[in-house]
């Protein structure tokens, strides 16, 4: 049984076709990389299944249980986390605090615990700092824990915005550009970051991604997405050698490609 | 500057316990007042300065807070000590009925059905004059705590200690995974919803936190003033208290306290009628608005970085 | 319920429900061109009868007057979106709201401070004993009302549809940016919407003075308008003005039928009937943004 399962999912905005009855599987454990000229509706199909985007048809289940219609809040309950593309932390707060808040539902005490301040909410709280702390420290910031995040420069916001994702537990974690904006020794130490996590704590990844050199090393399997349908699947080097994948990257101009 | 600020926070302490040695009556009643906003300002900063919520009616739901105290220690002869929790409880969950509905709502939307709760709540005030007085209001004899004569001492102490609970729970919760569950949702709906924070429920339960502070703030009143004006429980009011919080500092507790203090004490120095203190309030909010929208303690923060960084909000 | 009684409530009806729509589309005006809702508005209104009270006791004849204080309101109107409004544009809607209030609640106690809580008389030449009209008793300002409304609803329509100002404000309505790029002066569009919207709350308060005397209370009636303009849904002015008849419509039957008491609530529930069900209105947007 797949981890994440799209059967026939469709999405359209104002008229226009932003997913086209996509029909995927994704397995547990996988790092599957997704990718496509821009406009191929990756992101559309990542709101759709982060519950963002109601789908217009088709259903979508994880952990064998459907969550086509689900609230957002209760599909990242169930286990699926992502990240953004353009990080979106929570800027008025500090590192500390956004991955804290990542652990809201891990930690928990009641209304009333907090109002008293003592007992079972210190403890709880004291908790989730050890293991925010213990996430900074995997993603080197632990000596940034206080630091006002806009003050921060794009490629750490994206190591925070990661860290605050793994935060909430995730069983799948949907990548939206991880890579993009970091220079190559960032890149590179993302790259290895994302792999040894993935293995260490058995997330399953979903990245989308338009650096290809990227997106080859780290993932097993990946989903070419083209106008809003799936173009192609396959491992690197068949999607690399794929004439249909050659001819829509060509056809676009793509930089990154 | 970490030093001086609790230096002044312990001078501040002590002179608020020993107040009622020195004072005359009316600085004690006038400290008092500055209690019941401070309780008001709280809850309020909760809801909106950190969860993101407008709420135009705070006001009202302090006003319930106050009638029902009322009543119950009139009406129904209980104790003070025991219609406070009471009529906080009544109040929050009066709260909860309008914040059970709205929890869909924001921005815009969100303010104007509160406006329209406050007007429904006034209309309710006059409707039902055999329990509310009416437009002419209701007074009060001087309520008892629990068999003790509430003298002035012991009255202002009590409303010091309930100001300091208030102050105790507020900070509290803003440190909490509730205050971070609060700036979350108010910062994006999105991230948060991603976080596995559920919006709806996190902007109900502020809400219902905003209705027991200002049903406390409206019990203390019924005792501290022991006459309840429905007039004074009108839009204006409650823009009164969104004042404090704007001046102050939105999401902060200090900035509800400093808020509070701070206009509380200027119409009092002004000393002129009720519109010249509208002109003012008015003038200070626009200006807070249009020029330091982080308020006091927002900007300080950002100037002094006494935190270690401008961060105004959190943990 | 004879049917002159349904013609006389429907005739009282119609008129307060034209200054109720009235003021909705003094408030849709300025939020469909810049997206502010101006809880000012009917501080805007009780402004408007206070420049009339002003000229008129001046001596300035009735006709030179009413052109004058809407000329003045839309320079206050002007100023204040200059001084106030377009320095927060961009800011977090709890900013705008309240900024709004705030300027509310300084333009009325300032009146306050001038005026005290006085009512004026405001002379107007129609106002008069209640002209018969077939078996009803009708009084001359509520169809002074009808007939303003009606007039200004087809001077707005030319305006919005013939005019290079009107048609410039109906492009920034719908796509700010759009119209930037073509060279729309934007900034000029906002101050006009506001210039726009306060001449017209100042007819409101033309209107209302003669009937209701001039005092600082003037304008509660924004309340009535923003319920209008909620049943009508924000974007469309068309909405308003239907929001508004309906709800005067409303509430003077149900006053009619279950008393005074249920008069006052009915457009409050009304109001968050609509918010926390179909907010975007009967007739707005799908679209909304709650």
């Amino acid at each position: 049984m797949s981890l994440l399962t799209l059967d026939g999912v469709s999405v359209s905005f104002g008229g226009v076709a932003a997913v086209r009855g996509v029909t995927m599987r994704v397995e547990a454990g996988e790092i599957r990389g997704l990718i496509g000229p821009n406009g191929a509706g990756k992101t559309s199909l990542i709101n759709v299944i982060t519950g963002i985007v109601r789908p217009d048809g088709g259903a979508i289940r994880f952990a064998d249980r459907d969550i086509t219609a689900l609230a957002p809040d209760v599909i990242a309950a169930r286990g699926v986390g992502r990240t953004f593309q353009h990080v979106e932390l929570f800027r008025e707060g500090t590192v500390l605090d956004n991955v804290l808040t990542g652990l809201h539902r891990h930690h928990v005490y009641g209304i009333a615990a907090a109002v008293g301040g003592f007992g079972r909410a210190r403890h709880v709280e004291g908790e989730a700092r050890r293991e925010a702390l213990a996430l900074l420290q995997v993603f080197d910031l632990a000596t940034l824990a206080a630091a006002a995040v806009s003050d921060l420069p794009f490629g750490v916001q994206k190591r925070v915005d990661l860290a605050r994702a793994l935060a909430a537990r995730p069983r799948m974690l949907l990548l939206d550009e991880p890579i993009s904006g970091m220079s190559e020794t960032e890149a590179d130490a993302a790259v290895a970051a994302i792999r040894s996590l993935a293995s260490e704590r058995a997330i399953t990844l979903m990245i989308v991604e338009h650096n290809m050199r990227v997106m080859m090393r780290l993932a097993a399997r990946i989903t070419v997405m083209h106008e809003g349908g799936i173009l192609a699947e396959g491992t690197p080097a068949e999607i690399r050698d794929d004439p249909k994948v050659v001819d829509a990257y060509l056809g676009e101009r793509d930089e990154d490609a | 500057m970490r030093a001086v600020t609790n230096g002044a926070i312990a001078t501040l302490a002590v002179a608020c316990v020993a107040l009622p040695l020195f004072g005359s009556s009316y600085q004690i009643y006038l400290a008092e007042l500055i209690f019941i906003n401070i309780v008001a300002a709280i809850g309020l900063n909760l809801l909106t300065g950190n969860c993101g919520q407008i709420s135009l009616c705070h006001a009202s739901l302090m006003a319930i807070g106050a009638y029902t105290t009322a009543l119950l220690t009139t009406r129904v002869g209980l104790t003070y000590a025991a219609a406070l929790p009471a009529g906080t409880m009544v109040t929050t969950l009066l709260g909860a009925s309008l914040g059970y509905p709205a929890r869909r709502l924001s921005g815009l939307y969100l303010a104007l059905v509160t406006l329209g709760f406050l007007e429904v709540v006034s209309i309710a005030i006059e409707e039902f004059p055999e329990l509310t007085g009416g437009v002419r209001g209701l007074k009060l004899e001087q309520p008892e705590l629990a068999g003790w004569p509430l003298s002035i001492g012991v009255l202002y102490y009590f409303v010091l200690g309930v100001t300091a609970f208030a102050i105790y729970a507020g900070w509290n919760i803003q440190r909490s995974r509730f205050g971070r569950a609060f700036n979350a949702v108010r910062q994006s709906v999105i991230v948060a919803q991603a976080l596995a924070i559920p919006p709806e429920r996190t902007k109900l339960l502020a809400f219902c936190i905003a209705a027991a502070f200002a049903g406390l703030a409206g019990g203390l009143f019924t005792a501290v003033v022991g006459f309840i004006d429905p007039t004074e429980f009108d839009v204006s009011a409650s823009l009164r208290q969104i004042t404090f919080i704007a001046v102050g500092g939105l999401g902060s507790v200090l900035g509800s306290v400093v808020g509070a203090v701070v206009l509380t004490l200027l119409p009092e120095m002004l000393r002129g009628a009720k519109e010249y203190s509208d002109v003012v309030y008015g003038a200070i909010l626009l200006g807070t608005l249009v020029l330091a929208p982080k308020g006091i303690v927002g900007s300080l923060t950002l100037l002094s970085g006494w935190t270690g960084h401008p961060k105004a909000r959190s943990s | 319920m004879t049917w002159r009684i349904a013609s006389q409530l429907a005739l009282s009806g119609l008129s307060v429900g034209s200054i109720y729509a009235i003021v909705a589309v003094a408030l849709a005006i300025p939020f469909k061109a810049s997206r502010v809702l101006n809880f000012a508005q009917g501080e805007l209104v009780t402004l408007g009868a206070y420049i009339a009270l002003l000229l008129t006791s001046c001596g300035i004849p009735y006709a030179v007057m009413v052109p004058g204080t809407l000329l003045i309101a839309a320079a206050c109107g002007i100023a204040l979106e200059r001084l106030f409004i377009r320095p927060i544009i961009g800011a977090p809607e709890f900013t705008l709201v309240i900024a709004t209030f705030a300027i509310g609640l300084i333009i009325r106690a300032l009146i306050r401070i001038h005026w005290q809580d006085n009512v004026f008389f405001l002379p107007a030449p129609y106002a008069g004993p209640a002209l018969a009209i077939g078996s009803l008793r009708v009084n001359p300002a509520y169809l002074v009302m009808i007939g303003t409304t009606a007039g200004l609803i087809a001077l707005l329509a030319l305006f919005f549809q013939r005019t290079r100002l009107g048609k410039a404000m109906r492009a920034v309505a719908t796509d700010q940016t759009a119209a930037r790029l073509m060279g729309i002066g934007v900034n000029m569009v906002f101050g006009s919407a506001w210039a726009l919207s306060s001449a017209i709350g100042a007819l409101a308060g033309l209107l209302l003075a003669p009937v209701i005397g001039v005092n600082p209370e003037l304008g509660h009636v924004i309340i009535k308008g923003l319920v209008a303009a909620v049943i009508g849904g924000f974007g469309s002015l068309g909405g308003a003005v239907v929001g508004g008849l309906l709800l005067g419509m409303l509430e003077t039957y149900a006053g009619a039928f279950f008393g005074a008491a249920f008069k006052e609530i009915i457009p409050f529930a009304i109001l968050i009937a609509l918010l926390l069900v179909r907010p975007q209105g009967l007739w707005g947007a799908t679209q909304v943004r709650v």
